[in-house]
């Protein structure tokens, strides 16, 4: 661990009241419930869980969109939960978020240019034709023409949507972003497009990036450590190798498990599942997994299990020492020779036609037409 | 060789005789106990195809312009809307992808099953809830009993799943066609459902359409695969050559696409732009515009050719290795 902390969460909790009856108590969920987490400075994190995991909310939490019921989260020096409402604006230049839904989180009446131009107004930064610029360069950089700035959100597909929302976050030259669900509203072809736009981004502008997604397959391309969490707590923390290869909490082993792996060769065991989520508002007491988990003693009925640090990982199990949980080998993923050489073909094809259309711009190889 | 349980010739639907065809001349069969996935991404159709086969159209602005769907020696698309009741619910069933908006709110679980055991069967009040009981403990609902009395509502999106498909495999269907069944599920519920599904037609022999846009789902569900882009069927056969030996660019395109779940690779392959718009859909082959291998005689449009071992493809540039041979015929 070279890179220095950038972020850093201790103790997160954030209750929600679901309920409010006239008489009696509140019915209460614990989103998210005791969460540590440190962020390095450059790297990509992947926070994955099922709904209701509290995946979103830790999210929220990291850059103080919501407010935490205890705990603290630290940047630069400064616990941002105990900010005033100023200095936590000041806060927005270096903290943004990307917003799952392309669709409803931008403003309907106004244009692209005024959208991704709209924070650098908040925080004061350049004249006008300074704003101006940056917006075209921001533009040209998530793969979008200087003419889009004169168009409204609705004109735009799911996928350009996405790349304005992008290009807002990235107005004020932030240092670290949070992308909630980035790409799981978007076709497969369309998600391949912004992954790769949010790589080439999180590399020209050194960003660091802390992803949440349900989607396994993404968050193996993206991430280079992933957090699983359940029922609001973190069960594993831990390189994305060494998790996908080899999981040592048993929701990650089920999660890995029941991922439906696109190829026929060879057709695998199927595992079996039973359970469903337990409700939120009332966790199953001892380990919040044990309701589902295969492994289960009476033990994890009882006691509640906190991470331990295993040297390579933090896990949270009773019995991480002992188990012995199956991770995705290679050859789950294998393909044909002729696919294999397909591919091959169709990078070629893709690379040169790339080639022809722009020579060394940033990815406005990928736009996509306005129509 | 088995009759095929369902066989779809020409099928075309447009919006009310404008624009390009949403789904354009396309075909298939499907055989007794198989399943057939109908894969692409929004917009490719391959919803509106489940639509007309069900007769569910919203007609207008839509409509069934050419084609024809022999189920069990009738044909679907030409049956009166009486006729199509009857068998609708009975001889087939659909799921759809929301269950909560496909299940009526205000009607308890059993209800909704046994009404449709009594729309189609002469059974009484207690035999249909009999047989709704017996399908919620089939689907595997705990304390099925109990369930029986709850609302859409009280039950979570896995349990309301299940639900859905105990109400359409109630009469027994020949043909189940599933569209997104798991989409709106959670990883480890989706894969509760899709063991479910299989166990089921397992035993009860039904046919599936099942139309979802996720590859992994197809490698783990179907038989025969057939893959949609911009209303037309580009690539069709065995689920084992669709992924050992994709010939259409867009299915190549597609699951290179896709982020493996194996070491990490290098930037993702992309397909350039989006779908065109009816207004801009090329005059040829529909995947033109987005396709690195596309050329002058793209400009026409590909039939399907086939290959050997029923897998055909709609592109002249297939098989890729031999660009100077084209293959496939013009129409």
């Amino acid at each position: 661990m070279s890179a220095p902390v950038i972020l850093s969460a201790q103790g997160l909790r954030r209750d929600f009241v679901t309920r409010k009856p006239l008489f009696g108590a509140n019915t209460i969920v614990r989103a998210v419930d005791g969460v540590d987490l440190q962020i390095l400075q450059g790297e990509t994190v992947a926070i994955v869980g099922e709904s209701g995991c509290g995946k979103s909310t830790l999210a929220r939490l990291l850059v103080r969109l919501i407010d935490p019921s205890e705990g603290s989260v630290w940047y630069g020096g400064r616990d941002i939960a105990q900010l005033d409402p100023r200095a936590l604006r000041d806060l927005r230049r270096d903290l943004q978020f990307i917003f799952q839904d392309p669709f409803s989180s931008l403003n309907p009446r106004m244009t692209v240019g005024a959208l991704i131009e709209e924070p650098l107004i908040t925080h004061g930064i350049g004249d006008k034709a300074q704003r101006r610029a940056r917006t075209n360069e921001l533009l040209a950089r998530v793969g979008l023409l200087p003419s889009h700035a004169n168009r409204y959100p609705h004109e735009f597909s799911g996928g350009q949507r996405q790349r304005i929302g992008i290009a807002r976050a990235l107005a004020t030259g932030p240092k670290l972003i949070v992308a909630d669900e980035p790409v799981s509203a978007l076709d497969v072809s369309i998600q391949a497009q912004v992954v790769n736009i949010l790589e080439d981004l999180k590399e020209a502008f050194g960003l660091t990036l802390v992803i949440i997604a349900h989607d396994l397959a993404v968050i193996r391309h993206m991430a280079d450590r992933v957090a699983v969490m359940y029922l609001g707590e973190v069960v594993e923390i831990a390189r994305t190798e060494d998790l996908f290869t080899a999981p040592r909490h048993p929701y990650s082993e089920t999660l890995l498990a029941a991922i439906p792996i696109a190829s026929v060769r060879p057709r695998r065991a199927r595992a079996r599942f039973e359970g469903d989520l337990p409700n939120p508002t009332a966790p199953p007491p001892g380990c919040r997994f044990h309701t589902r988990c295969p492994y289960a003693q009476p033990r994890c009925q009882t006691h509640r299990p906190t991470l331990q640090d295993l040297g390579d990982r933090q896990v949270a199990c009773h019995f991480a020492d002992t188990l012995d949980l199956k991770g995705l080998n290679g050859g789950a993923v294998m393909r044909s020779p002729a696919t294999t050489a397909r591919f091959a073909l169709y990078r070629a094809a893709r690379a040169q036609e790339d080639g022809k259309t722009v020579a060394g711009k940033t990815d406005s190889s990928t736009e996509e037409s306005l129509t | 060789m088995n009759t095929p349980l369902l066989e779809v010739r020409d099928l075309s639907i447009r919006v009310a005789g404008v624009g390009p065809a949403l789904v354009d001349r396309i075909s298939f069969t499907l055989n007794p106990g198989k399943t057939l996935c109908i894969v692409g991404e929004s917009g490719c159709g391959k919803s509106l195809t489940s639509l007309a086969l069900m007769g569910l159209l919203q007609t207008p602005p839509l409509s069934v312009a050419s084609g024809t769907a022999v189920f069990g020696g009738q044909d679907l698309l030409a049956m009166t809307q009486g006729a199509l009741g009857r068998v609708r619910g009975d001889r087939m069933a659909m799921i759809f992808q929301e269950p909560m908006s496909s299940l009526n709110p205000s009607l308890k679980i059993g209800e909704q099953i046994a009404e449709s055991v009594r729309r189609h069967k002469r059974v009484g009040r207690e035999a249909a809830r009999a047989r709704a009981l017996e399908m919620l403990e089939r689907v595997r609902i705990p304390a099925a009993a109990r369930r029986l009395d709850a609302y859409p509502h009280e039950l979570s999106g896995g349990m309301r799943q299940r639900a859905m498909i105990a109400m359409a495999l109630a009469n027994d269907p020949e043909l189940l066609i599933a569209d997104e069944p798991t989409t709106a599920l959670d990883v480890t519920i989706q894969a509760q459902i899709l063991n479910l599904m299989r166990d089921l037609q397992a035993e009860t022999g039904a046919a599936m359409i099942l139309i979802t846009h996720d590859l992994g789902v197809v490698a783990e569900m179907a038989d025969e695969v057939a893959v949609m882009y911009a209303g037309r069927i580009v690539e069709i056969g065995p689920v084992a050559r669709i992924f050992d030996d994709p010939q259409h660019p867009y299915t190549i395109g597609l699951m290179a696409s896709m982020p493996s779940l194996g070491a990490r690779a290098d930037r993702l392959v992309t397909i350039p732009g989006v779908v065109p718009q009816a207004a801009e859909m090329p005059p040829g082959c529909r995947f033109a515009s987005r396709c690195p291998f596309a050329s002058a005689v793209c400009n026409t449009v590909p039939m399907l050719a086939e290959l050997g071992s029923d897998h055909a493809v709609a592109c002249f540039h297939a098989p890729l290795e031999q660009p100077s041979r084209p293959r496939a015929v013009a129409l």
